[in-house]
């Protein structure tokens, strides 16, 4: 199943809830309203039943923060990218990782570093980011001032 | 009673920053958690701020030994946002330095499993025939590892074709060593005893963890970017997919033992066919869009995401190392296990923390500035002449290639 075909199967399912582009019959990019995240990636575990998540990418905007999702199924040339954002200041979107276990990690790693709140996650604590960002500061925002993290240093890290 | 016990924050075997807290009850194991971020140094923010021909080369310092790996990806990651094809000839280079990795990549494995159960002859054994792989890595780059060779739309160097003899006579002796050391792994009752039936991962626990490379292979699941979705030379060439049904610590060996040979298999190959022509296509304007790039790394499929926003620099450049899917299955394979199986568990999937926190630092014991690059050419060539000399090899084979 390539790309384009998927794209108009699942806009058959969602209507407008779901807008894809497919760059190439390997690349399908959707645009996901956040409250169907779970049926979205359920419809998408029907169609291919070895699809996972292979990782996600978080991205300060104007606005809010982007979440890309990347799935892809063993064996095939087709990487699924589903796109939800939340709004600033406090981002908050619905969790993977309640349902597919490869989210819990990276959404971890995007609450450190881009502060969304993954609602629904098993195991919010803090992966990657140290003691000495606060909890309200966020490495790959826009707005963090390198200064102010700079003060932080020479706390204890924590074991 | 439950009891927690701590591993790290430096692992004692492994010798890499990280901590494991195992919960246990008696001597089984009920749960475990990683703890990271020891290393992590924000490279995926320092490449938001360097050029697309700067980046290949911050990206190779991700890992010691995937340093082709991350390059590489990058660069499918960008190549796929302009849509360019490479020359045939920087396919076959690309194709020879993922492999020529992955030879002393799973090299490395073998010898830590084999000294992490105690087994130190196989460490000794498989260390020992790494060292020639990686001296041919530097007869064909100038470099043992960081060869800076990459660069979105081809290569920056030409591999030199007269040392491919010297390459392949690597390779046959590689091969006997393999074959002899497979032999002594697979035949040996006693490492069977200890290996097979522990750290096992089911299909579906695979899949509900999105594990990949070797650790999903040798649980019977078939991935592998190189097949998934062909790119560099791998579809011109005839080799094997290495699956192993079992999902336990024994077929993670078995399937990496094996697949030396493919890697020694599509090296001669790709040497064999090593095309003329161009090597790279030119300077090239990324235009604003956003592409996703896959690579087999040799502990398993690596991906770069990459945006653009039509300047000569990334808005966002995202790097996801197999580590870093692989390690959380620790959840799944370690539980129910014994303490003792616990150190092999953990190493069967061949973590690597620098890739998983994406920086790797060199640093002066005596507390100095870091060695410039030059330092580092210097001493690695130094070595590599002295240990050459010993074994009464050609000193300076290789290395007339970058005077």
């Amino acid at each position: 199943m390539d790309a384009e075909c998927l794209g108009n199967r699942l806009t058959e399912k969602f209507a407008d809830r779901v807008e894809w582009t497919a760059r190439s019959k390997k690349r399908l990019y959707l645009r996901v309203d956040p409250a169907v995240l779970e049926e979205v990636f359920g419809a998408l575990r029907s169609e291919l039943p070895q699809i996972r998540l292979c990782t996600s990418t978080g991205l300060d905007t104007r606005g809010g923060v982007e979440v890309f999702h990347h799935l892809s199924p063993y064996g095939l040339p087709l990487v699924v990218t589903l796109k939800i954002e939340g709004r600033k200041p406090l981002p908050s979107l619905p969790s993977l990782g309640r349902i597919h276990s490869a989210a819990i990690f990276i959404e971890r790693e995007i609450s450190d570093f881009l502060g969304v709140d993954f609602v629904g996650h098993p195991d919010p604590r803090r992966l990657l980011k140290a003691r000495a960002f606060g909890d309200d500061v966020h490495p790959l925002r826009r707005d963090f001032d390198v200064r102010e993290f700079k003060r932080g240093i020479g706390e204890e890290p924590e074991f | 009673m439950k009891q927690v016990i701590r591993i790290g924050p430096f692992h004692p075997l492994q010798e890499e920053p990280e901590s494991f807290l195992l919960t246990v009850e008696g001597e089984r194991v009920i749960d475990v958690d990683a703890k990271l971020g020891y290393v992590h140094k924000g490279l995926e923010r320092l490449c938001q701020e360097r050029t697309y021909d700067m980046i290949p080369i911050i990206l190779e310092r991700i890992c010691g030994i995937c340093s082709v790996t991350h390059s590489v990806c990058f660069c499918h990651a960008v190549e796929d946002i302009h849509g360019v094809e490479i020359p045939p000839r920087a396919r076959y280079i690309r194709t020879i330095l993922g492999e020529m990795e992955r030879l002393h990549s799973h090299l490395l494995w073998v010898g830590l499993a084999g000294h992490f159960i105690g087994y130190n002859t196989v460490f000794m054994w498989a260390w020992k025939y790494r060292e020639p792989v990686c001296d041919a890595f530097e007869w064909l780059t100038g470099h043992r590892q960081n060869a800076s060779l990459l660069k979105v739309g081809g290569v920056r160097r030409d591999l030199p074709v007269d040392s491919f003899p010297a390459v392949l006579k690597v390779l046959d002796e590689l091969e006997g060593q393999t074959k002899m050391l497979i032999g002594a792994v697979l035949d040996d009752p006693v490492l069977a005893a200890r290996l097979k039936g522990i750290g096992v991962l089911t299909p579906e626990q695979v899949l509900d963890w999105g594990v990949v490379g070797p650790t999903a292979r040798a649980s019977g699941v078939k991935t592998d970017a190189r097949k998934d979705e062909p790119y560099a030379a791998y579809a011109e060439l005839d080799w094997n997919l290495i699956v192993q049904p079992e999902g336990d610590v024994f077929a993670k060996a078995v399937v990496r033992l094996l697949e030396i040979l493919e890697s020694i298999r599509i090296l001669r190959q790709a040497i064999a066919k090593f095309p003329p022509g161009e090597i790279d296509c030119g300077p090239l304007h990324v235009p604003q869009g956003e592409g996703i790039g896959r690579y087999e790394a040799p502990r398993g499929e690596d991906i770069h995401y990459v945006r653009s926003n039509g300047t000569n620099m990334p808005s966002r450049v995202k790097v996801r190392a197999p580590s870093f899917v692989n390690i959380p299955s620790y959840r799944a394979s370690c539980i129910g296990g014994t303490i003792s199986d616990v150190t092999i568990t953990l190493a069967a999937c061949d973590p690597c923390y620098s890739c998983t926190e994406r920086l790797a630092a060199v640093r002066r014991d005596d507390g100095g500035p870091p060695l410039s690059f030059d330092d580092l050419v210097r001493l690695g060539r130094e070595k590599t002449r002295a240990i050459a000399r010993e074994m009464g090899r050609k000193p300076d084979l290789g290395l007339e290639i970058r005077p």
